[in-house]
Parts: structure tokens; C-alpha cells; sequence
């Protein structure tokens, strides 16, 4: 069980350190197309890479944003009843999410498969095989449904979640 | 019929699954799910992901982490702290006094900040124990902190706009421009009210400072250098041609960067921080924009934004009383809904029927973006206010009040763009042209 | 009766869209109601670069595609985006009727049946400047928006910049950009008059959009109602035809009421042009191997 836990975490934390460098691929390709310009040089397809890496940075960052408790959802239901129901609503919540997250997974997957058996090409001018991209739908999505269903587990056997809010506020509104 | 049917389905699910905690962007991929199943034939997995790449792969939506990080990295400058020394020589004399500061540096770090919630945090860390030590009345420096620190969503650059742009495809470097000047508007707003209270409460009373001479005044301005310089960069970038919003973005983060290198605030820790920070807040709103595109397809699928859109013409409702309309939902709305969530979850709707009435989508946004300011500081949900809370130890109930006459004077923006529109679409429409 | 989803990319109030409406009440009466056709324009429902795939994989039934945005997955789709090929809407008939066989061979391997098509107006020139000769263009910052566009800016000798639709006419405004092709249809949408000052009728192509419907749902329709559907289709191809000329003339005329300079290009730029044309088109060849050389001979055989 211990060394199930630490390859979990590990992945979500890697995954969070991928969409960081996402984050990072994305300043660079976006100075480069720019400086590009400024230079009268082409870089051929950089709006494409830099929205692939945009979806890459999303998705490998949605588990670890969840055990970080970074996703909004409405508490004052939660807040407000008593522990017992809170402890069902928890439940309901996580398997809702863990539902959804599966279902997105399931149909990813199979969206990336057919892009890779036709062999699909981006319209840009990047041209790239896009199941390449389009795959961190499958490794993202599926880490997110992992993850929900973990704390979905350790609801039912422990009697709350591992989600820790960061004491930062989230500066997204 | 079907379409009352439908309706009350959508609501009573979106109810159901946001009302319980489920997480906003999963919520409206269940709510767009239901539908789907329950009113067409179509096949719902295939749908939801071929939406859900296409929007979340987008180009123009690079410009929101980039936004988000810039915000990060300057959060962990002192860029605050020298706001405040430079501004309040200038501001002390004025009826009023420091309490201006509060609404000066707000109005002045959302032009290089993108959320309300990094202005607040950051002006108010630096300006509240300044204010109390100086006896303003605690009121107006919580009131005017909360309502002036929703200028980061208007004064460009701004989540909530890039947000609207990508929602109905406008450009998102013009809406930034038609925010400029609401903006100013409404702080030059909060302000007049400073002063007209200064004139009038008896709880008035603050210690008065030695004044400095103006060579003092002049010298203490070198403070301001940094923060114009990264503001004349970003803005003047998109102004002058040099760079899109998405650009500007970019040479925001490494304008941010630069300025906390020189300050000696750069450390390994920070920006790993700051970075770490910027990945998870741009993936939770990335994950709400996911669920809203599909919800707005399986509306989509169900007609029911085009039958909603047609009914509402057939009201012959005039443009003004389709605002009025839409300004009272959208103050119920964001009772209990943040700014993002409301603005992806109604546009479905909403677009159509704006469209239909012949507004202008970029003045649109702008309504847009004050309604949700107001969310800011509405309870049960106001994101200022948890904010607030959180740095002040006031109950919810006490801010809420302090607030209560900015929301007020929000409100009065609403009419002042609706008799004035050239406040916000005079800029986008005079932009330099020509290159060179 | 049935209800079939039909994505459109364009704009409720553009031709192709408004035509779009009628070929779906043509429908609708000529089947007697068997068949209800929901237009969704403005791409309300997918946008243009995922109403192919949708189409193919059943999450629609029918649609709306500007085929040439596929070129990347198959050279023929670029046919009707050759430059100078065929320069005129009498010329771009032809090129099309000869494509035609091809085209819906590969269509059908991609599980599609193209049911109309119709050309936007020709694609010409706009610049913020006078120009007489390819000469003047060098260093113009020029628009492109896929492989082609890009690489007539590199034999032009302009700079070519990547602009996304939405942010168009603020690139223009602010000077990110200075010139493109497009459609007299596009700058007149996008009010370009207020930045830039000449329009070239250059005639370059005559991009098609294609309505296709998905095979699976189509060998299901009885035989009455796809007779009912192609007289609809033919139809709505010749009513979009015409549709596209009388637009041409309107925004012409638009152009130039803006204050834009609108005509003809001079002979030096147009035989600069046209050499420039003649270099695509072999390099279109060139990738789209026997099926485009067909294509091109059974047009010239056409001339
Ligand atoms: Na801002
Ligand atoms: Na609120």
C-alpha cells in the first residue's frame, strides 16, 4: 500500500512539473514566433506548438491542482451541514467527479486512437501528426480520474479526502 | 413545451451537482452531459472530446497563464511597498487623503496584474496596516480596498476579458483596449466618493501628516519607475503594434521577471513558486472553460439558446430593458458564482441574445465585466471578500457593509456605459493605424 | 421525421450560410417532412477546423467545410487554392467539374458524400500601398494563414506573419500586418478600409465550401428522399453560385465606398503574378502526384 501511495503521489507531482514546463514552453514559443517577426524570419506553425503545450500545461496540471485544492466548487452546502451528511456529500461529489473524469478518459482514449490509425494532420502550418499532442487528453484526463478516485477511497476508509489548500490565495479571479 | 421541459432539466441538474460541491468545470460537463443523452441521438463521448481539444488547445488562450504568472512572479516583488511610498506624497493632501492610495495603487497594479484577487492581496498586505496606523475610519479602508481591487478585472490586462474573448471569439487585444477608460472611469468614481465622505462623517479623523516639499515629493517618485515601466511596456506593445495580447503576455512575464531580478526578489524558491502557482490557477480555470464549451454545445444541440434568443426577441424587449434584464441576473448570479464560472456558464445563452439585439459585443464585455465585479463583493460568495477576510479577522458580514457603497457605485458605472458608450468603444475603435 | 445537425462555419447573415437555411426548408418540403435539417451557422455548433471530423464520425450528420483548410492530409483538397490557376468564376467551374470524380473517390474513403459546393468570391490582393510590380511587395508584413499563403509571401519576398481570424482587424489597425489575400467578401466584413488603402483584383482562386453528408446516414435515406435532397443540392449549388457573384460586385462596390482604391492589377504585377502561379502549381503537383495532374489535365483539355 505505502509504495502505491508514493508512485501516485510521485505522478501527480511529475505531471504538475511537466505543465510547469509547459507553462515555460509556451513563453518561449511565443518570444520566438515574436522575435521572428520583429527579425522578418518565419516560424512555421508557433500559434500551433504554443496552443499544443497550452492543452499539455492544462491537463497534466489538473490532478495535482485538485490535490492542492486549486479547483473551485461551491462549499457552502458542504460548510454548513452536519459532519455525517458532509462525509455522503464528499462521497457523492467524488464519485460525480470520478464518473465524469473516467468517462472523458475512456473517449479520449479513443479519439486519440482514431487520429493515430487515420493518421490525421493538424490544418496549420505545423502539420503534425495529432495524436501526438491530443494524447495528453488520455495521460491528463486519466491522471484526474486517478486521482479522484483516490481520494474517493481514502473518503470511504479514512472519513476525508487529501485535498490541502495551499495558505496562498488563488489569484484567479 | 420541450423547451420548458429542457430548461428546468438544465437547472435543476446544474443546481443539483454545483449546489452539492461538485468542482464548477466537472459540473458543467455533467449538466452538458444529461442533456446530450437526454435530447439528442448524437454520440455524446465522441462530442465531448472532439469541444474539448478544440478549446483547450487554443492559441489565444496562452494568454491567460502567461497573465496569471506575471501576477505571480510581481506578488513576490516589492513592487507594492514602493507603490505606496511614491503615490501617498502626492495623494496625502487631496479630501481624502491616503485613502485615495488604496484606489490609486489598485488602479495602477491592475495594469500589470489580470485578477482581482492578486490586487487586493497585494495592495492590501502593504496598504491596510499603513491606513490603520494613520486613524482612517476602518470602513472606508476595507470598502474601498474591495471595491477598487475589482479594477484588475477591467483595466487590461484582465482574466475575465481574455476569458470573454475566447467564450465568444471577439479580439481579445480590443476588448482590452475598451477597458481602459471604464476603468479610470470608475476609479476616478471611487475617489469623488472619498472625498465627498471625507467632507462629511463625523468619524473623519486621521493624523495629519508633516507635508513633504515637492523636491521630496519629485525624489520619492523614483519608486514609481518600475511599475510604469512594465505597464507602458505591456500596454504600449499591443498600442504601438508591436505585439498581440497573447505577446504582450509574454513580455509581461519576462518584464515581471527582469524587475524582480533587479529588486534582488528572484530567488530558485520564488519563481519555482510563482511558476508552480501560475500552472495550477491557469488549469483550474482551463478546466471550467473545458466544461463550459461542452455545455455550450449540448445546448447547442438542444436549440435551446436560439429558441431562448427568439423568445426574447419576440418580447420586443428594448436594448435597455434586455440590460436592465441582464444586470439583475447577473447581480443574482453572482451572489453565488464567481466572475469566470458566471461569465462561461451564461454565454451559451446569453451570446445569441446579445447578438440578436444588435449590442456590440466588445461594449458587451465591458457590462460584463462590471456585473461581475460586483460578484466580487456580493455575499454569500465574494471572492474579495473571503480575501478580506482572511487578511483582516472582520467578519463577512462587517466587509459586506464596508463594500456596500462601492457595489453602488458599480451599479451607477452600468447606466454611465449604457448613456455612454463611447467610454468604452472610442479607444478599440481609434487605435493608431498604420504602421511605422 | 428525422432531424439532422448541420454545422455551418460562417456567420448566420454570410451567403453560404443564408443559403445553407434554404437548401434546409427545401429540404424539409421536399421530403415531406421526413427529413428536418437544423442549421447551425457562425460555427455555433463545431468550429470549421472540427466539422470534417465530425461529419466523418457520425457526431453530425451533415455539414459545411472550406475543404482546402485539409490540404495538409491530402494535396487534392488544395485543388481549388492554386494560385492563377484558374483565375475567374467560367475558370474555376471547369477546374472544379474535372476535380470532381477525385474528389468524391477520396471523400468516400473518408466515409463522406459531397452533396453541393460553392465558391467564395475570387481572392485578391490588399495592401496598406500602391503596388505596380511583385518588386514593391518585398518586405510587406503579409498575412498567411496556412502552408500556401505562407509560401506566396516567400516567393513574393514578403514577410509573412501568423494572424488568427478573431485578431485580424486589430493586426491591420496596430500594423502587425500590412497586406493579405483574402476575398473582397473578407475586408468588407472586417471593415478593413480603415486601415488599409488598395484592393487588387488579382483573381487568385475561388476557394470552395462543401456541404457533405456522413455515408452511414445517407445509405439510410430512401431513394425518394435523395432524389428530393440532390435537386435541393443542385439547387442550392447554382443559387450559391450566383449568390457569390452578385456578392462579388457588392463588396466591390463596398471597397471602394470605404475609400479603398479597388481594381484590376497592372500587367507587371499581374505576369509577376501569374510566373509565381505557375511555380505553385508545379509545387502542388509535385505533392499531389498522379491524382493532381489529372486534375489540372482534364482542365486544361476543358480550356
Ligand atoms: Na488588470
Ligand atoms: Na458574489
Amino acid at each position: 500500500m505505502k509504495i502505491l501511495r508514493r508512485v501516485l503521489d510521485f505522478l501527480y507531482n511529475a505531471a504538475g512539473v511537466i505543465a510547469a514546463l509547459c507553462l515555460i514552453a509556451i513563453l518561449s514559443l511565443i518570444v520566438a514566433q515574436m522575435i521572428a517577426r520583429w527579425t522578418g524570419e518565419i516560424f512555421r506553425g508557433a500559434p500551433d506548438y504554443a496552443g499544443y503545450a497550452m492543452a499539455a500545461a492544462s491537463f497534466f496540471a489538473f490532478a495535482s491542482a485538485l490535490n492542492r485544492g486549486a479547483h473551485i466548487r461551491v462549499s457552502i452546502l458542504l460548510n454548513a451541514v452536519s459532519p455525517r451528511l458532509k462525509y455522503i456529500l464528499e462521497i457523492w461529489c467524488f464519485s460525480v467527479g470520478a464518473a465524469i473524469a473516467w468517462y472523458f478518459t475512456y473517449y479520449a482514449y479513443w479519439f486519440v486512437y482514431w487520429s493515430w490509425k487515420f493518421k490525421e494532420v493538424s490544418q496549420g502550418q505545423d502539420a503534425s501528426l495529432l495524436w501526438i499532442p491530443q494524447s495528453v487528453m488520455v495521460i491528463g484526463g486519466g491522471l484526474l480520474a486517478i486521482a479522484l478516485t483516490d481520494n474517493l477511497i481514502h473518503v470511504l476508509l479514512k472519513g476525508n479526502h487529501r485535498i490541502v489548500r495551499d495558505t496562498v490565495e488563488s489569484h484567479g479571479e | 413545451m420541450t423547451e420548458l421541459y429542457a430548461i428546468a432539466l438544465f437547472l435543476f441538474v446544474l443546481f443539483l451537482l454545483l449546489g452539492t460541491g461538485v468542482w464548477v468545470g466537472l459540473a458543467l460537463m455533467g449538466v452538458a452531459w444529461v442533456g446530450m443523452e437526454l435530447f439528442t441521438t448524437r454520440p455524446v463521448g465522441d462530442v465531448m472530446v472532439t469541444t474539448i481539444w478544440a478549446s483547450s488547445s487554443s492559441w489565444t488562450l496562452t494568454a491567460l497563464p502567461l497573465f496569471i504568472w506575471m501576477g505571480e512572479i510581481l506578488y513576490r516583488t516589492r513592487l507594492s511597498e514602493d507603490m505606496f511610498k511614491g503615490l501617498s506624497p502626492w495623494l496625502a493632501r487631496l479630501p481624502g487623503g491616503l485613502v485615495h492610495t488604496n484606489i490609486v495603487s489598485c488602479t495602477v497594479f491592475a495594469a500589470v496584474s489580470g485578477s482581482s484577487a492578486a490586487t487586493l492581496t497585494t495592495v492590501g498586505k502593504m496598504a491596510i496596516p499603513e491606513l490603520r496606523a494613520r486613524n482612517y475610519p476602518e470602513k472606508m479602508v476595507i470598502g474601498t480596498l474591495a471595491g477598487a481591487a475589482t479594477l484588475g478585472l477591467m483595466i487590461p490586462p484582465s482574466l475575465a476579458l481574455i476569458v470573454y474573448g475566447v467564450t465568444v471569439n471577439e479580439s481579445i487585444t480590443k476588448l482590452f483596449f475598451a477597458g481602459v477608460f471604464p476603468g479610470l472611469v470608475l476609479a476616478g468614481m471611487f475617489m469623488g466618493y472619498v472625498a465627498l465622505v471625507s467632507f462629511t462623517s463625523k468619524e473623519w479623523n486621521p493624523s495629519v501628516e508633516s507635508g513633504m516639499s515637492f523636491s521630496e515629493k519629485v525624489a520619492n517618485s523614483r519608486f514609481l519607475l518600475p511599475v510604469f515601466a512594465l505597464i507602458t511596456v505591456v500596454i504600449g506593445s499591443m498600442y504601438a503594434g508591436l505585439a498581440t495580447a497573447t505577446e504582450a503576455a509574454a513580455i509581461g512575464v519576462i518584464g515581471a521577471l527582469v524587475l524582480a531580478l533587479l529588486q534582488k526578489s528572484l530567488t530558485w524558491d520564488s519563481f519555482r513558486e510563482s511558476l508552480m502557482g501560475a500552472t495550477r490557477t491557469s488549469a483550474m480555470i482551463a478546466l471550467i472553460l473545458a466544461g463550459a464549451a461542452f455545455l455550450k454545445l449540448s445546448m447547442g444541440f438542444t436549440g435551446l439558446p436560439r429558441s431562448l434568443a427568439d423568445g426574447i426577441a419576440a418580447m420586443e424587449l428594448t436594448r435597455f430593458q434586455l440590460l436592465m434584464a441582464l444586470l439583475v441576473f447577473y447581480i443574482i448570479l453572482g451572489m453565488f458564482l464567481d466572475g469566470i464560472s458566471a461569465i462561461v456558464l451564461t454565454m451559451a445563452v446569453v451570446e445569441p441574445m446579445v447578438r440578436s439585439a444588435g449590442i456590440d459585443l466588445i461594449w458587451f464585455g465591458i457590462f460584463v465585466v462590471v456585473v461581475i465585479e460586483m460578484a466580487q463583493i456580493t455575499p454569500p460568495i465574494g471572492f474579495n471578500l473571503f480575501v478580506l477576510q482572511g487578511m483582516t479577522d472582520h467578519e463577512m458580514g462587517y466587509i459586506t457593509r464596508a463594500a456596500l457603497p462601492m457595489f453602488a457605485i458599480m451599479v451607477l458605472m452600468v447606466f454611465v456605459l449604457i448613456w455612454f458608450p463611447e467610454v468604452a468603444t472610442w479607444l478599440p475603435e481609434n487605435m493608431r493605424s498604420g504602421p511605422g | 421525421g428525422e432531424k439532422w445537425d448541420m454545422p455551418m462555419a460562417y456567420s448566420a447573415s454570410n451567403f453560404h450560410s443564408e443559403n445553407g437555411v434554404e437548401f434546409a426548408n427545401c429540404v424539409a418540403a421536399g421530403t415531406n417532412g421526413d427529413i428536418e435539417i437544423t442549421v447551425h451557422a457562425g460555427g455555433s455548433l463545431f468550429a470549421g477546423a472540427d466539422i470534417k471530423r465530425a461529419i466523418q464520425t457520425g457526431q453530425v450528420q451533415i455539414g459545411e467545410r472550406l475543404l482546402s483548410g485539409h490540404q495538409n492530409e491530402n494535396a487534392v483538397f488544395g485543388f481549388d487554392s492554386v494560385p492563377f490557376l484558374a483565375p475567374s468564376f467560367d475558370d474555376s467551374a471547369k477546374l472544379f467539374k474535372a476535380a470532381k470524380p477525385k474528389l468524391d473517390e477520396v471523400l468516400a474513403e473518408q466515409n463522406l458524400t459531397m452533396l453541393y459546393a460553392v465558391p467564395w468570391p475570387p481572392q485578391g490582393l490588399y495592401f496598406n500601398k500602391e503596388v505596380n510590380s511583385v518588386e514593391d511587395m518585398a518586405g510587406t508584413k503579409f498575412r498567411s494563414y496556412n502552408a500556401a499563403t505562407a509560401r506566396l509571401a516567400e516567393l513574393t519576398g514578403m514577410l509573412p506573419v501568423t494572424i488568427e481570424a478573431a485578431e485580424l482587424s486589430q493586426a491591420f489597425a496596430t500594423g502587425v500586418a500590412e497586406s493579405m489575400v483574402s476575398s473582397g467578401a473578407t475586408g468588407y466584413d472586417r471593415k478593413v478600409w480603415e486601415s488599409l488603402s488598395h484592393f487588387y483584383e488579382v483573381d487568385a482562386w475561388l476557394p470552395y465550401n462543401y456541404v457533405m453528408v456522413n455515408n452511414d446516414v445517407w445509405t439510410d435515406v430512401s431513394d425518394a428522399n435523395k432524389a428530393a435532397i440532390t435537386s435541393c443540392a443542385d439547387e442550392a449549388a447554382a443559387r450559391g453560385l450566383q449568390a457569390s457573384k452578385d456578392y462579388t460586385k457588392f463588396t466591390m462596390d463596398g471597397l471602394a465606398e470605404g475609400g479603398m482604391t479597388v481594381g484590376p492589377a497592372g500587367e507587371t504585377l499581374m505576369s509577376g503574378l501569374r510566373e509565381i502561379g505557375a511555380t505553385m502549381t508545379s509545387e502542388w503537383l509535385e505533392a499531389a502526384g498522379e491524382d493532381g495532374a489529372a486534375i489540372v489535365d482534364g482542365f486544361k483539355a476543358m480550356q
